[in-house]
C-alpha cells in the first residue's frame, strides 16, 4: 500500500527502434516511427464545438477528414503562436473497430529520425504526480538531449474517453 | 427390356459416359450408405439403352446389374456396393475392349453371375441428417468464400425462378435459369469435394431437367422440393460462412439431405407415371423416360468429367434461351458479359479521390493565375479537364448503384411462405426492379421492407373466404414498386387487402396510452401511430407479425438512412406504405449555411424553409428563451452562433436567416448568419475522436477543399431548451 498510484498503470516500456523526434515549446519528443504516416505543413482546420480546447478540430488530408490535436495543449503545456516551423505529423493509431485509423498532431517542428537502442532508453520516472505520466512510454537519451517517448495509441484511445465526461454535466432534463 | 428406343444406335462413347455417371453416383451412395438405389437403377437403364447393338454380355451385365440395385428400391448393402465397384471396373474395361474391336475380358470371378437374394433395407429414420464437412480437405478458405459467393447468386436465381415457375410452371427461360444454377451448384461442390451436396443439386438438377423437356409439370409439391433443396444450400452457405467469419467454430454442419433426396426422388417417381407429353420432336414414339436424350448427357458428363469447372460457356452453349429478353436472362447476360467484384473498401478509396480530383481540378481553374491568363489554347484545355474530371465524377458514383432487383425478389419468397402458412392467396407483383440506388442503402432498406410486407400480407390481405364476401378475388395481390422522384427513390408497398381502420387503431392507441381519448388528431396522424414503439392491431399474436415489434422498427431504420415513410390507406380497399429514400448515403443535398467565420452544411431534406424574420419577429421569453413566428406558429428558436460558441458578427435575429429544421414532428428554428447556396456534399465520417450526438452528423470536403460540418438537424431540434441557455 506505499506504491503511489500514477505510474502503476502506465504504459509498458518503449520499444527500441527508430523514432521520430519533434520539440514542443522546449521540450523534445519522440514516437515510433513506423506510426508515423506523413508530415504536412500547416493547413486550413475547421474547429468542431463543443470538443476540448486540445481538439483542434478536422484537416482534410487528400479527401479524407482526419481529426487534429495539439500536443501542447494535451500535455498542458501552454499554447503557442504558430510559426513556419509548425507542422503535422499525421499518424495512425489503433481504432476502436480494429485497424488503424489516421490522427493528426500539431507539433512546434520535427527534428530527426534517430534509432534508440535498448540501452538508450529508460523506463518513465516517477515524478511523483507533477506531470501525468499516463501516456509516456519511456526517456530516451540522445545526444541532442533527453526525449520523451509518448503512446500515440494510448492518447487517442483517451481522448475518446475523456470525451464522456463533459456530457454528464450537461443537463438532459426537460425545460 | 433394355431395347426399347433402338433409334439411338450404340457406341462406345455413349455407353462411356453412362459409365461415368455410373461411377460418380456409385461414389456417393459409398458416401452415403443409405441412399437409395433409384438413381443408379436409372443410370443402369441408360446404360442398357446406350448399349444396345453391341456385344450381348454387355446387356448380360447391365440386366444382373440391375437385379442388384433392385429396381431402386431401399439403399444398397455394402456387399452389392463392392459387387457394383468390380463391375464397374469390368465394364469400363469392356468398352474399351470393344471400342478397339478386341476380345472382351475375363469375367472377374468373384463376381457372382446369379441374381443374389435382395435383402429388405433397414428402414430410414424420417429426421435423419447428413453431417457435411465446412472447410474440405485440401480446399482453402479463400476457394471456400468463393464458394459461398457464387452460391448466393445461384441461390437468388433459384429462389427467383421458382416463384416465376409458379405462376407459369412451363416457362422455358426460367426452367433453364433454375436449372443452369442447379447444375454450376454440382459443379462448384464437385470441385470442392463436397460429394453430398453434389448429389442433392444433381438430383434437383434432375428434376428440372424433366420438368424442362416437359416430362414433369411443375407444381406445388414440386416447387417445394425445390425451395428446400435451396434452404439446404443457403444453410450449409451460411455455416460456411460464419465458420470463414469466425462466427462459429464447429467444422461440419448437419443438412437433412436424405429428406431432400427422397422427396425429389418421390416427386420423379411420380413422373414415371405420368402420361407422356406431347413431346416436341412430333414422333408418335414415346421416349422412355429416364433415358433422356443423349445430345443432352454429353454436354452434362463432359462438365462432370472436365472436374466439374463451373463455366459458364458450358451452360450457354446448351441453352440457346438464355440469349431471350427477361430478367433472369439479363441478369445472367449480366454475368456473363464480365462483371468483377470489388471490395468496397476499394470503391470508397476511389470515390474519395475523385472527390479530391474534382476539388484539385476547380483550385486550378479558379487559381488567378491561370484563369487570368488570356491563352485560348489553355482554356480549351482546362475546360476539357473540367469535363473529364465530372464524367469521372459520376461514373465513380455510378459505380456504386445497383438495382433493387436482389431485394424485390427476396420478398417473393416471404410472401410466399406466408401465404402458404396463413391459408392465403397472395400474389406478389414487382415493377420497377432496375431502380438504382446505393448498396448502403439497399441493405438498409431490407428490414424494413420485410416487416411492411409482413404486414400487408399479415394484416392487410384477407382470408379468401372474407374476400370473397367482400366482392374481392379470393387472391390478393401485393404490389411493390420502385421509382425515381426529384433526388429519391421511393418504393412502395401496396396491397388491395381490408384497409387500416382509423376508428379501431384510435381505440387502441388509447388503450396503450400513445394518445388520450379526447386528443384531437387527423386520420393521417391515427394511422401514423402504428409506427409508435409498442403498438400492434393484431388480436393475436401471430408468427407472421404482430408482435408489437416491426413498424416501429420500419420508421427507426429508415428515418437512420435520412428517408421517411407515410402511409395512406382506404378501408375495404387497402393500403399502401410508401418510403422515400436517399439515392445514396454517401451523397446529400444541404444548404451551406456561414455562422461568424465558420460555414456548415444543413442537410435539405430537414429543412421546411428559410427567411429573414422582420424585426419584432422574435419573442422572448422568461429573458432567456427565444421564439419566432412562423405562418402563425410560435417555433423556438436555437442560435448556432451562442450554441456553438462562435462570435457571430451581428446580435440582432433580423440581420441573420433563420432556418425551419424539422424531425419528425418536431420544428425548431436555427439562426444563422447567411446562406450560402445549395450544394451536394459527400459525407464523410467524422471519425473515433468525436463522439456522435454532438450536433454533428459528419464532415463533407467543401469546394475550396476545406472541411465543412454537417448539421445533425435531429440532434438540434430535439436539443433541451436548457441546454441552449447553458452555451449562450
Amino acid at each position: 500500500m506505499t506504491t503511489l498510484p500514477t505510474p502503476a498503470t502506465g504504459p509498458a516500456i518503449a520499444a527500441p527502434g527508430k523514432y521520430l523526434t519533434f520539440t514542443l515549446g522546449q521540450e523534445s519528443y519522440g514516437v515510433p516511427v513506423l506510426a508515423v504516416r506523413e508530415i504536412i505543413r500547416l493547413c486550413p482546420i475547421t474547429p468542431v464545438a463543443t470538443m476540448p480546447p486540445h481538439v483542434r478540430g478536422v484537416i482534410n488530408l487528400r479527401g479524407k477528414v482526419i481529426p487534429l490535436i495539439d500536443l501542447r495543449l494535451r500535455f498542458g503545456l501552454p499554447a503557442a503562436e504558430e510559426h513556419d516551423r509548425t507542422c503535422i505529423v499525421v499518424t495512425q493509431v489503433a481504432s476502436a473497430a480494429g485497424g488503424t485509423r489516421p490522427y493528426g498532431v500539431i507539433v512546434d517542428g520535427v527534428e530527426e529520425v534517430a534509432h534508440f537502442t535498448a540501452a538508450d532508453i529508460e523506463p518513465p520516472p516517477d515524478f511523483g504526480g507533477a506531470v501525468d505520466a499516463r501516456f509516456i512510454t519511456g526517456m530516451a537519451k540522445a545526444a541532442s538531449g533527453v526525449k520523451v517517448l509518448v503512446d500515440l495509441d494510448l492518447i487517442s484511445a483517451a481522448e475518446s474517453a475523456t470525451l464522456e465526461l463533459p456530457s454528464a454535466d450537461k443537463p438532459s432534463t426537460v425545460s | 427390356m433394355q431395347d426399347q428406343d433402338t433409334s439411338v444406335s450404340a457406341s462406345p462413347d455413349a455407353l462411356r459416359q453412362q459409365l461415368q455417371q455410373i461411377g460418380l453416383e456409385l461414389a456417393s451412395v459409398e458416401m452415403m450408405a443409405d441412399r437409395p438405389a433409384t438413381a443408379l437403377s436409372d443410370l443402369v437403364a441408360a446404360a442398357a439403352t446406350a448399349s444396345a447393338g453391341g456385344p450381348p454380355e454387355f446387356a448380360e451385365a447391365l440386366s444382373l446389374a440391375r437385379a442388384w440395385a433392385s429396381g431402386g428400391r431401399g439403399p444398397l448393402s455394402a456387399e452389392a456396393r463392392g459387387r457394383f465397384a468390380l463391375w464397374h471396373g469390368w465394364m469400363e474395361q469392356a468398352v474399351t475392349a470393344w471400342e478397339r474391336g478386341r476380345s472382351l475380358p475375363a469375367w472377374p470371378a468373384d463376381l457372382p453371375r446369379a441374381e443374389p437374394s435382395p435383402r429388405p433395407a433397414p428402414p430410414r429414420g424420417a429426421g435423419a441428417e447428413q453431417t457435411v464437412p465446412l472447410l474440405p480437405g485440401g480446399i482453402d478458405a479463400d476457394m471456400m468464400q468463393l464458394f459461398c459467393t457464387d452460391c448466393e447468386d445461384f441461390l437468388r436465381d433459384i429462389e427467383q425462378g421458382v416463384l416465376v415457375l409458379e405462376e407459369r410452371p412451363d416457362d422455358p427461360e426460367t426452367l433453364n435459369t433454375v436449372f443452369r444454377a442447379f447444375h454450376t451448384f454440382k459443379g462448384n461442390a464437385g470441385m470442392l469435394k463436397l460429394v453430398v451436396l453434389q448429389r442433392v443439386a444433381h438430383e434437383l438438377e434432375s428434376l428440372l431437367d424433366s420438368a424442362r423437356r416437359g416430362q414433369l409439370r411443375i407444381g406445388r409439391p414440386e416447387i417445394d422440393v425445390v425451395l428446400a433443396g435451396a434452404d439446404l444450400f443457403s444453410r450449409y452457405v451460411t455455416a460456411v460462412s460464419d465458420r470463414l467469419g469466425g462466427r462459429q467454430t464447429a467444422d461440419s454442419v448437419a443438412l437433412p439431405v436424405p429428406a431432400v433426396i427422397d422427396a425429389v426422388q418421390a416427386v420423379l417417381a411420380r413422373r414415371d407415371v405420368a402420361p407422356p407429353p406431347a413431346a416436341s420432336r412430333g414422333t408418335a414414339k414415346p421416349m422412355p423416360p429416364a433415358e433422356p436424350p443423349a445430345g443432352l448427357m454429353t454436354v452434362e458428363t463432359s462438365s462432370i468429367a472436365a472436374s466439374a469447372e463451373p463455366t459458364p460457356e458450358v451452360a450457354v452453349a446448351v441453352d440457346p434461351a438464355t440469349a431471350s429478353a427477361g430478367p433472369a436472362a439479363a441478369l445472367r447476360q449480366a454475368a456473363a458479359s464480365g462483371s468483377v467484384r470489388v471490395d468496397t473498401g476499394k470503391l470508397d478509396g476511389l470515390i474519395d479521390l475523385v472527390g479530391e480530383l474534382v476539388i484539385a481540378q476547380s483550385m486550378v481553374t479558379q487559381n488567378p493565375a491561370v484563369s487570368g491568363a488570356a491563352d485560348e489554347q489553355l482554356a480549351r484545355s482546362l475546360a476539357q479537364l473540367r469535363s473529364i474530371c465530372s464524367e469521372l465524377q459520376r461514373t465513380a458514383t455510378a459505380l456504386r448503384m445497383v438495382p433493387i432487383r436482389g431485394t424485390f425478389q427476396k420478398m417473393g419468397r416471404l410472401v410466399r411462405d406466408i401465404a402458404v402458412q396463413l391459408g392465403k392467396e397472395i400474389r406478389l407483383v414487382l415493377d420497377g426492379e432496375e431502380t438504382e440506388l446505393d448498396r448502403s442503402v439497399i441493405e438498409e432498406i431490407g428490414d424494413p421492407l420485410v416487416h411492411m410486407i409482413r404486414n400487408s400480407a399479415d394484416h392487410g390481405i384477407e382470408s379468401p373466404a372474407e374476400r370473397l364476401a367482400a366482392g374481392k378475388p379470393a387472391g390478393g395481390t401485393i404490389t411493390l414498386r420502385a421509382y425515381h422522384q426529384g433526388g429519391f427513390v421511393v418504393v412502395e408497398v401496396t396491397d388491395d387487402g381490408r384497409g387500416l381502420d382509423p376508428a379501431r387503431i384510435r381505440r387502441k392507441g388509447v388503450e396503450r396510452g400513445l394518445i388520450r381519448a379526447d386528443e384531437h388528431l387527423s386520420d393521417r396522424e391515427v394511422l401514423d401511430l402504428i409506427f409508435a414503439p409498442g403498438f400492434s392491431t393484431a388480436e393475436r399474436i401471430s408468427d407472421v407479425s404482430g408482435r408489437g415489434v416491426g413498424m416501429d422498427v420500419v420508421r427507426r431504420n429508415i428515418e437512420r438512412i435520412r428517408g421517411k415513410v407515410e402511409i395512406s390507406s382506404t378501408p375495404g380497399l387497402g393500403t399502401t406504405f410508401t418510403v422515400f429514400m436517399p439515392l445514396t448515403l454517401a451523397i446529400i443535398e444541404g444548404l451551406l449555411v456561414a455562422v461568424g467565420d465558420q460555414r456548415f452544411v444543413i442537410p435539405t431534406l430537414s429543412v421546411r424553409e428559410s427567411f429573414r424574420p422582420q424585426p419584432g419577429a422574435v419573442s422572448t421569453v422568461q429573458g432567456r428563451g427565444e421564439l419566432v413566428t412562423v405562418r402563425g406558429r410560435l417555433v423556438p428558436l436555437l442560435r448556432l452562433d451562442r450554441h456553438f460558441g462562435i462570435q457571430s458578427v451581428f446580435s440582432d435575429p433580423s440581420e441573420g436567416i433563420v432556418i425551419v429544421a424539422e424531425a419528425g414532428q418536431e420544428t425548431r428554428c436555427l439562426l444563422v448568419d447567411s446562406l450560402i447556396g445549395k450544394q451536394e456534399v459527400v459525407i464523410k465520417s467524422l471519425g473515433e475522436t468525436f463522439p456522435p450526438g454532438r450536433g454533428f452528423a459528419g464532415a463533407a470536403i467543401l469546394a475550396d477543399g476545406r472541411v465543412g460540418l454537417i448539421l445533425d438537424t435531429t440532434a438540434l431540434v430535439r436539443i433541451r431548451n436548457h441546454t441552449t441557455e447553458t452555451a449562450a
